[in-house]
């Protein structure tokens, strides 16, 4: 409504005011601008994006056809499953399934660890005053500048002292000690935004702290918590480095790690690039669709640290 | 490889082993509590404490216990396959290995030479000075050697990356976050459009990076090849044409984090009231003016986080470079070289000194991002936090 009825008014000003007239083409010159350079951008995401796609449903001859085949003539449905078949055939047990059940256990163990331990530890530097909490605040902080370079070496000797090499516990376990500090940042953050009434009220009616957090600071602070949620489990899914150094048995390889084992092991000479964009696409599938049914979370958690605090 | 342990087997004692930590670290929380209150603490304080012990002792565990193992690791000798590490002679051997550089006069009319002398080392291996690079100086060519080129040219290759890749990210994100900002139509489905890179697995795009930037048949060179013949050059090979891994790395960096500081600049952007930029008009300030003073001291924050974060990115390029293969004479990033050093060479000691200079030089250079932040990040209104 509200734009009809300024544009009703610039045509009547129009006919009166030449300047008028000018400086409308000038507005619609710069809107064209805009949009033609967000064209441009949104080109430069999206063709490679289609072109994995259309990549993974190619035969090996097709990869090479000079010009490109932009749609290729049929579509390959079949290297989605032949992409595992062929690697089951190298690594016997490492089927399709397995290796999700692989990724699934890993990722959703470490995410529910990871958000649980955040927000018992969010909650102890939002709402309590304590000695040298602000200290310890700052440090947890700090540890976002510690590589993991650092530590790898080190963790991989204590891991092997206690004999866990080749098993999920190092890349699952530690997430109860809340080894994301931007998580904590965030929830804090979130925390210290409720009002305090909420807890004092919880208390008259005879709550105690476990009380109070599971039922009135959780909730309230849900959509940060989510947030962390996506994030980590986006985090623990990709994760390359940690299932690299201690997973040693193929079949209990993750996705990441079993579509590195193709390209080293099936891949290295000719490039079965139309196997790989298909894995590449089934293990970025979860990812976006999680991305774009919570989308409000991700933006939510990867803004809040940058543009509050 | 060994046989299939089978899925259960390897899924149920983790299972058991997390649910025993998550106990234990319950019964712990249960009992300091139990003990600051009996020593005389106040509820208050002693909840605090309590709830984020999770995090002081994992930070004890898995941060300051490896710190320290590994700072004494770096001064000495440990190959992955033996139980104990080896005292070096000369401690300070693996720092020694990893910087010294000789430069010697190419003795003329000699064959190329390829050992450029020896470095007295701990082990039969004598560590040699090998040709890093030559330059002339007036008539006379020098060889300069080093006792790990790669690890050298690894250092360089990171270091113009980040040099170059963060500022031209930070503008790059800048200029489509305020296109984003000009009150265009559908600001969510362009934002969610842009975004896009950034949310796909980083083992994902190097892959398809990898592939757009194939020599002989990725897109990239067949979209360029009319340039190519304009110019009469042949198709380059991106990422394995020792000119070129750098920019090629760049590219598709730049693909990678668009979207998020894009995304954060823009959450920037909105939050900016907007009676600031009405009373600049008024003070008669122009476009230019309201940016510089305006917008840019508003948005210092989001650029701030960026920038931390990005350099923080950029030094620490770990899952591209193990997707793209590209020559070890070129360069590897450090990150992934120094994986490399500690697990498949097996030099846990010399890695682990490795890892202390990577480390040193990323907390220099943010605690000079986070000094020299006080001049020019703007905070609205008193922070409690400050700098952090």
């Amino acid at each position: 409504m509200t734009t009809k009825t300024q544009s009703l008014r610039t045509t009547e000003t129009m006919q009166e005011d030449p300047y008028a007239a000018r400086a409308r083409f000038a507005g619609i010159v710069r809107k064209i601008m805009i949009y033609f350079f967000l064209l441009v951008g949104a080109a430069i995401i999206l063709i490679p994006f289609f072109w994995m796609l259309s990549t993974s449903l190619k035969t090996e001859s097709q990869l090479f056809t000079y010009p490109p085949e932009w749609i290729p003539e049929p579509l390959q449905l079949n290297n989605y499953v032949d992409a595992w078949a062929q690697l089951n055939r190298i690594a016997p047990g490492l089927t399709f399934t397995r290796i999700i059940g692989n990724t699934l256990f890993i990722t959703v163990l470490a995410m529910f660890a990871e958000m649980f331990s955040a927000a018992i530890v969010a909650y102890g530097f939002a709402r309590f005053r304590w000695k040298g909490r602000d200290l310890v605040f700052f440090i947890m902080l700090s540890t976002m500048m510690i590589p993991g370079t650092l530590t790898r070496v080190p963790a991989f000797l204590i891991w092997r002292e206690l004999g866990l090499l080749n098993t999920y516990d190092p890349l699952t376990v530690p997430a109860w000690f809340a080894w994301g500090p931007a998580y904590i940042f965030l929830l804090r953050q979130f925390f210290l935004t409720i009002p305090r009434d909420m807890e004092d009220a919880a208390t008259v009616d005879g709550a105690n702290t476990i009380q109070i957090f599971f039922y009135v600071m959780l909730p309230l602070v849900k959509p940060a918590f989510l947030a962390i949620g996506v994030l980590s489990f986006q985090g623990n899914w990709n994760n390359f480095e940690g299932p690299l150094i201690y997973l040693n048995t193929t079949q209990m390889f993750p996705l990441v790690l079993a579509i590195s084992f193709f390209q080293q092991s099936l891949s290295l000479e000719a490039p079965k690039w139309h196997y790989m964009m298909a894995m590449a696409t089934m293990m970025a599938a979860p990812i976006l669709l999680l991305f774009f049914m919570a989308q409000r979370y991700f933006i939510e958690g990867l803004t809040v640290g940058a543009v509050k605090g | 490889m060994t046989g299939d342990p089978g899925a259960l087997s390897t899924y149920y004692p983790t299972l058991l082993r997390y649910v025993a930590v998550a106990a234990g670290i319950a019964v712990v929380m249960f009992v300091v509590y139990r003990l600051l209150r009996r020593f005389g603490i106040k509820h208050e304080p002693a909840t605090g404490f309590t709830l984020v012990l999770p995090w002081i002792l994992g930070f004890l565990i898995f941060t300051v216990f490896p710190i320290g193992l590994s700072f004494y690791l770096s001064f000495t000798e440990y190959d992955i396959l033996w139980d104990r590490p080896r005292q070096l002679e000369d401690s300070l051997f693996n720092y020694k290995r990893a910087l010294s550089v000789k430069i010697v006069e190419l003795p003329e009319g000699e064959r190329p030479i390829q050992v450029l002398g020896t470095m007295e080392g701990p082990t039969p291996e004598t560590v040699r000075y090998r040709e890093l690079d030559r330059f002339t100086l007036g008539d006379k060519t020098y060889l300069i050697g080093a006792t790990d080129g790669y690890f050298l040219k690894g250092v360089w290759l990171t270091l113009r990356y980040a040099v170059i890749s963060v500022p031209l990210g930070m503008l790059g994100a800048l200029a489509v976050a305020l296109l984003l900002n000009q009150n265009i139509r559908g600001v969510g489905f362009w934002r969610t459009l842009y975004y896009l890179p950034a949310v796909l697995p980083a083992a994902a795009v190097a892959l398809l990076w990898f592939w757009l930037f194939a020599p002989n048949s990725g897109l990239i060179n067949w979209f360029l090849s009319p340039l190519y013949e304009f110019l009469g050059v042949g198709r380059p090979g991106w990422f394995t044409d020792e000119n070129l891994v750098l920019p090629s790395f760049i590219i598709m960096g730049m693909w990678g984090i668009f979207g998020a500081n894009t995304v954060i600049l823009l959450a920037g952007l909105k939050n900016i009231p907007k009676d600031l930029y009405e009373a600049a008009s008024i003070d008669g300030a122009g476009n230019w003016k309201k940016f510089r003073h305006v917008t840019i001291p508003m948005l210092s924050p989001a650029l701030f986080y960026n920038l931390v974060t990005n350099l923080i990115g950029a030094l620490t390029v770990f899952t591209q470079q193990a997707f793209i293969p590209t020559d070890r004479q070129d360069g590897w990033f450090v990150n992934w070289f120094i994986y490399n050093e500690a697990f498949n060479f097996g030099r846990m000691g010399y890695a682990s000194a490795l890892g202390w200079m990577l480390a040193v030089v990323i907390i220099l250079l943010t605690l000079l991002v986070f000094r020299s932040s006080a001049a020019w990040v703007f905070y609205e209104g008193a922070r409690q936090e400050g700098g952090a």
